[in-house]
This record gives C-alpha cells, structure tokens and sequence, in this order.
C-alpha cells in the first residue's frame, strides 16, 4: 500500500485501506439472491452495505484523517485543494464520458 | 495550444478484479513517480450506491527539471483524483488534475474502466485522454516547449502504468483465475 504524504500518518492510512479494500470487495459481490432480487430489495442491501462501511471504517478513517489535517496545511495544499474544488467540484461523473 | 492525448486498451481481467486493484496499484516499480497516495474525502451515494473517492497523489515532478526551477517549483507535485466507481452499471470513471504549477499549466487526465462489449466478464477496457496546456502567464516559446516535453513525460508514464498495473493484478490474483468476483 502506498505511503501517505505525512509519514506519520502512514500507519493510519494502511489501517484505513486495509478496511476499506476488504468492504470494498464485499461490496462488488452481487446481494444475496443475485441480481434477480427486486430492485427494493437490492437498494436496501446497498444501504446496508453503506452502514456496515461506516460502522467498520468509520472511526478508523476520522483518525486517519485528523492526522492528514495538518500534513496539508503546512504544504500549503489546502488552498490548492480549495481552489481546485471551487473551479471543478465533481459532485458526478461526468456522464458522456463514463458511457464507453 | 492543447497537447492531446488519448489511448485506450484492455486489462485479462474482469472489472471487479480490476476496481479491487485499482486501491492497491501503488506503489508499484514501474511507477516510481508516485511516492503517496492518500484519501482525502470518500462517500457511498445513499440513492445510486455510488462511491465517489477524492485522492491526492503525491509525485516526482512531470515537468522537466530545468522547467521546474525556471517556474520555482519544488520537487514534489500534487494530483487532485476524483474517482466514480458505480458497482450497479460497472462503471469507473476517474477525473485527475494537477494542484502543484497549477497557475502555469493545467493538466487534465480522465479515465474510464468498462467491461469489454466482446468479453464482459474476463476482460476491461480501459480508455484514458489527457490535456495539457500552458497557461498564458507563460512565454509563448517556453509554454511550448513544456507543453511537449510534459506530454512525452505522460506518454512514458501511460505505458509504465500499464505494465506496473498489470504486474500489481497478477500479483493479487494470479494470471489463470479470472473469476469474475461481481457475477
């Protein structure tokens, strides 16, 4: 796994990929029952799935990202950040070029 | 002037396997450029299970050496990545820019990861373009000159990060076992 910039937070940050990455693969399976469940019922184990990332990575990512706070404020990378998001926010895929 | 790029290929591997990967692609030997990674904002949309990822990745400078001391810049450069991964449609889609001489130059890559239309579930084609323009603060002349030396730089990282990604999925799940984890 990749460093983080801060290296202090390196050991944070596998922790968070770690936890992720694991929620992450469930997450792709597809819900029980397959993709012939109701389209309810497969939202609803979306919904479920979201809970359990915030139940498992929640605390694990709040630390992570305290730790980062800083890190960014002194490169001085908080303000780019900003600014980047205020010209570009990307809420949403853009969604003529997702559809290859 | 825009220097375009744009190239398109595909991964023996299933969309799932590749998304897994796609968290796990650095560091990797053939990219070498890329020395952090790191996740600043991430949610799952409550309506379309969308996960939206927002990294920085941390970078030997793109631009060449003598372009960066004209500018003033450090070693290191930041890439803002904004990245859509939609488990329901499979689809990824992946929005880079840089943050760092961001006032001299803007460097726009996207990204998309869709299963193959031949083979959908052994098989992900991937399509990347990329822009790169000189902002006018710039000479002429100079702006130019960075313009392609940073576009021959990205060319030379596309093909390595294709080789580095690939090595980074045969590591994680071998080259005969392409089951598809999302069918």
């Amino acid at each position: 796994m990749a460093h983080s910039l801060k290296p202090q937070c390196t050991p944070l940050k596998h922790k968070y990929d770690a936890c992720f990455n694991k929620w992450f693969e469930g997450y792709l399976q597809p819900p029980p029952g397959g993709n012939s469940e109701s389209e309810e019922a497969q939202r609803q184990w979306q919904r479920d799935k979201r809970d359990e990332y915030e139940r498992t990575c929640g605390k694990v990512w709040d630390g992570y990202r305290a730790c980062l706070d800083g890190a960014l404020t002194e490169k001085g990378l908080d303000d780019l950040l900003q600014q980047a998001r205020e010209e570009n926010p990307l809420i949403e895929a853009e969604p003529a070029e997702a559809r290859h | 002037m825009v220097q375009y790029f744009s190239t398109a290929f595909h991964y023996d591997h299933p969309w799932s396997r590749v998304q897994v990967g796609m968290w796990q692609k650095y560091p990797n030997p053939q990219c070498a450029h890329v020395v952090s990674v790191d996740v600043i904002d991430r949610s799952v949309h409550p309506e379309t299970g969308v996960i939206r990822t927002e990294r920085l990745v941390g970078c030997k400078q793109a631009a060449p050496g003598w372009a960066i001391r004209f500018l003033g810049g450090t070693e290191d450069a930041y890439v803002r990545e904004v990245s859509f991964v939609d488990p329901r449609t499979k689809k990824t889609w992946i929005h880079s820019t840089n943050l760092s001489l961001c006032e001299y130059m803007t460097v726009v890559e996207k990204i998309t990861y869709v299963p193959s239309t031949s083979f959908p579930h052994t098989r992900t084609h991937f399509h990347q373009t990329a822009e790169i323009q000189a902002r006018t603060k710039l000479w002429k002349t100079v702006g130019q000159k960075i313009e392609q030396m940073s576009l021959d730089r990205f060319k030379q990282n596309a093909i390595r990060g294709k080789e580095g990604f690939e090595g980074v999925l045969r590591t994680l799940f071998g080259e005969d076992n392409m089951q598809d984890i999302s069918s």
